[in-house]
């Protein structure tokens, strides 16, 4: 057999590379590579890549919606469905709840309410995990975030779509849109900020720790009892507390700035709106330093 | 700064964690106790890169090579930005393009046309560069009659065609090539290295990834061989090469246990005459096969260079009493051409058909002389290294 014979390599000839052993154990530390995080370039290269982000918007919506018979219709089905519940739900509860409408008819109340929440738990929960088991993350030289931003903003897309249904439930119920809904795009941009701080965090966190995948469905199907969300923040958090809530988590008192302008005719809050504002601020630029410091290792473990 | 085109290795270290998959939250305790109580966790990193260094300047074409685990898709996914290093520096200058697995990149649920555009947008082109090359990529793939179709509903072939296509018509200044060449049919591998000729000569580098060894050696002018992590060979492309073709025999025969109902030895290659084996001359082997019974045997004898396919391969049917039986194989004039070859040995029975030894690595063979092949024609690849004694004249 093939032992009995000799079938060692023959003799080291000249231009032979012999296996390494000059190597040692480990790299001297000061080879250690650190990748400066620098704020301004790092956000220069994002807006560079905008690009791609909009491919990875077109990408997704276009396969979300291609075969389906209703297409982007299925976006109104959502929070339509958890309206209709919600006001049979209260119907039926009504003198216990207390929740003071102002007059509004509820459908409406709660419509908005569900199409913010919708898009905020959408966007956290596809953003969040958009880094693992995606076949691009190793294929396309771009920053990392774009990742998270794309969702996010295809969440915005379906939750156009959902609010399309408004004008035509004012015009059902009989209830006209407030002149005060001019200030409708100060809230919703700081809801869409805090929705992209939240999803940026998220997704880094999930690439290290899966559990996330499994625990933040149930975090976002509890934050839709949120004060602010479906009930005003007044009722629950005292108004001493409330500019706490709202640094801490702006997104409900946000969601009731943006009913109070769109129905109940009134401009939003300024000190509300500021202290949101500030505290979004401060979370994307805290989420994106975090993101931006664990983003070399993504590609190791994803 | 380093011209467009030029890729800096400089002292690269990375490090994998050796336990992945298992973090469950008793791991994350006890490795908090661990670095509590001061026992470093140094077992818990495994090295896969280690202080590989090189520098390749701009319009190179080079060849990576080195067995599954090695280091070299690592390797790749770094030079092409996607991954970090744990120690050195990596500078690419100019932009860099990929083709890595290019095919899961492709959205099943869309279609061709649209893979196109966004692919393209994604891989870094513009609009007006995917808009002005749209035509090129759908011809090159032969898609045309498929463009309006769903991907899911593509050949794999297809597929692959699709995503080498977008790829190949990127102009990056470094394209980094990971095994893609083995995907298609005959006629678009063909095209597929047509294409990276072409590529070539517009002064591009290249860096390839690939088992074929004879495509590499037809493609790239430099070699490079990863071993275990570190970068063990680096030179001219035929010099890696055999070298690396060396190690993988010698790895074959190391592996090969398997033991049969016949045996081998006593294996030797010679010349008639005594002198070095050299080609277009004489060359005989002789060798013993030991059999447990009376019966005919069907054996064959094949040469190889790297892998187990045989550049030429003869065999003979004899029939052989029980015990040892010698045997003979004279071949009148060697057609190989200096290097290093191997002699792999396979029996089965006549009647049966029944192998009665693997197909097994037995020995090196040697040729020596001075009548190595006629350079190649860059990126087209030679089947078998056989060498061919022919008279030229103008007439």
């Amino acid at each position: 057999m093939s032992h009995d014979t000799p079938t060692d390599s023959p003799s080291t000839a000249p231009g032979d590379f012999p296996e390494r052993t000059d190597i040692l154990a480990l790299p001297p530390p000061e080879l250690r590579y650190r990748r400066a995080l620098e704020i301004g370039p790092a956000i220069k290269r994002l807006f560079a890549a905008r690009p791609i982000i909009w491919a990875l918007i077109v990408r997704q919506v276009r396969a979300t919606y291609s075969q389906q018979v209703l297409g982007l219709a299925w976006a109104l089905m959502t929070p339509l469905a958890q309206m209709l519940v919600f006001t049979v739900l209260l119907n039926r509860v009504d003198n216990k709840t207390g929740i003071d409408t102002h007059g509004i008819p509820k459908q409406l109340w709660l419509y908005i309410g569900l199409v913010a929440w919708s898009f905020f738990s959408s966007g956290v929960a596809s953003g969040g995990t958009s880094l693992i088991a995606n076949p691009l993350l190793n294929k396309i030289y771009a920053p990392r975030e774009v990742f998270p931003i794309a969702q996010i903003a295809t969440s915005m897309i379906d939750a156009t779509a959902s609010a399309m249904l408004l004008p035509i439930l004012m015009i059902i119920t009989a209830h006209g849109i407030s002149v005060t809904a001019l200030w409708a795009p100060i809230p919703l941009l700081v809801l869409v900020g805090f929705a992209t701080a939240i999803a940026v965090i998220v997704s880094a966190i999930t690439v290290y720790a899966r559990d996330l995948r499994s625990g933040l469905p149930l975090l976002l199907q509890l934050g839709m009892f949120l004060p602010g969300v479906l009930y005003p923040v007044e009722k629950v958090i005292p108004a001493s507390g409330r500019w706490l809530y709202t640094a801490i988590a702006p997104v409900g008192s946000v969601v009731g700035e943006l009913r109070n302008c769109m129905l109940l005719n009134r401009a939003p809050d300024p000190t509300t709106m500021g202290i949101a504002a500030a505290s979004t601020a401060v979370w994307l630029f805290f989420t994106f330093l975090f993101f931006k410091r664990l983003e070399t290792g993504f590609a190791d473990v994803s | 700064m380093s011209p467009d085109g030029t890729v800096e290795i400089d002292h690269v270290w990375k490090r994998f964690r050796a336990d992945r998959g298992r973090r469950l939250f008793r791991d994350h305790v006890s490795r908090a106790q661990q670095r509590l109580t001061g026992n470093s966790a140094a077992a818990d990193w495994r090295w896969v890169l280690r202080d590989v260094d090189f520098k390749i300047t701009q319009g190179e074409a080079v060849g990576i090579m080195g067995i599954n685990g090695a280091g070299k898709s690592t390797l790749l996914k770094m030079i092409s930005g996607v991954m970090y290093p744990h120690s050195g520096r990596i500078r690419v200058a100019g932009r860099i393009g990929a083709l890595l697995e290019v095919s899961s990149g492709i959205h099943p649920e869309l279609t061709g046309r649209e893979n196109i555009n966004i692919f393209g947008t994604l891989l870094g082109l513009s609009r007006a560069q995917v808009n002005s090359k749209y035509d090129e990529i759908v011809a090159f793939a032969e898609i045309e009659s498929a463009v309006n179709r769903q991907i899911k509903f593509y050949s794999s072939g297809m597929k692959t065609r699709l995503g080498f296509s977008i790829a190949a018509f990127l102009e990056p200044d470094v394209l980094v090539v990971d095994e893609v060449l083995a995907v298609g049919d005959q006629i678009f591998q063909q095209k597929c290295l047509d294409r990276m000729r072409v590529v070539l000569q517009s002064g591009v580098t290249l860096l390839l990834v690939s088992h074929d060894l004879a495509s590499m050696g037809a493609t790239a002018t430099r070699g490079l061989w990863l071993h275990d992590g570190t970068l063990r060979g680096d030179g001219p492309i035929e010099q890696v090469l055999t070298s690396y073709r060396r190690d993988i025999e010698g790895r074959a025969a190391e592996s090969s246990t398997a033991h049969g109902d016949v045996g081998v030895s006593d294996f030797q290659v010679s010349r008639p005459d005594g002198m070095a084996i050299e080609t277009n001359e004489p060359c005989r082997l002789e060798f013993k096969l030991d059999s447990a019974k009376d019966r005919i045997l069907e054996i064959f004898v094949g040469v190889t260079q790297g892998p187990a396919t045989p550049i030429f391969l003869l065999s003979k049917a004899y029939e052989v009493q029980e015990g040892s039986t010698p045997f003979r194989v004279d071949i009148p004039r060697l057609p190989l051409p200096v290097g290093d070859f191997h002699v792999w040995v396979a029996v089965s029975d006549r009647l049966s058909r029944q192998p009665l030894t693997p197909w097994q690595p037995i020995a090196p063979l040697l040729v020596g002389g001075h009548r190595s092949l006629d350079p190649g024609i860059r990126g087209v690849v030679r089947l078998s290294p056989v060498f061919v004694e022919a008279q030229w004249e103008t007439l």
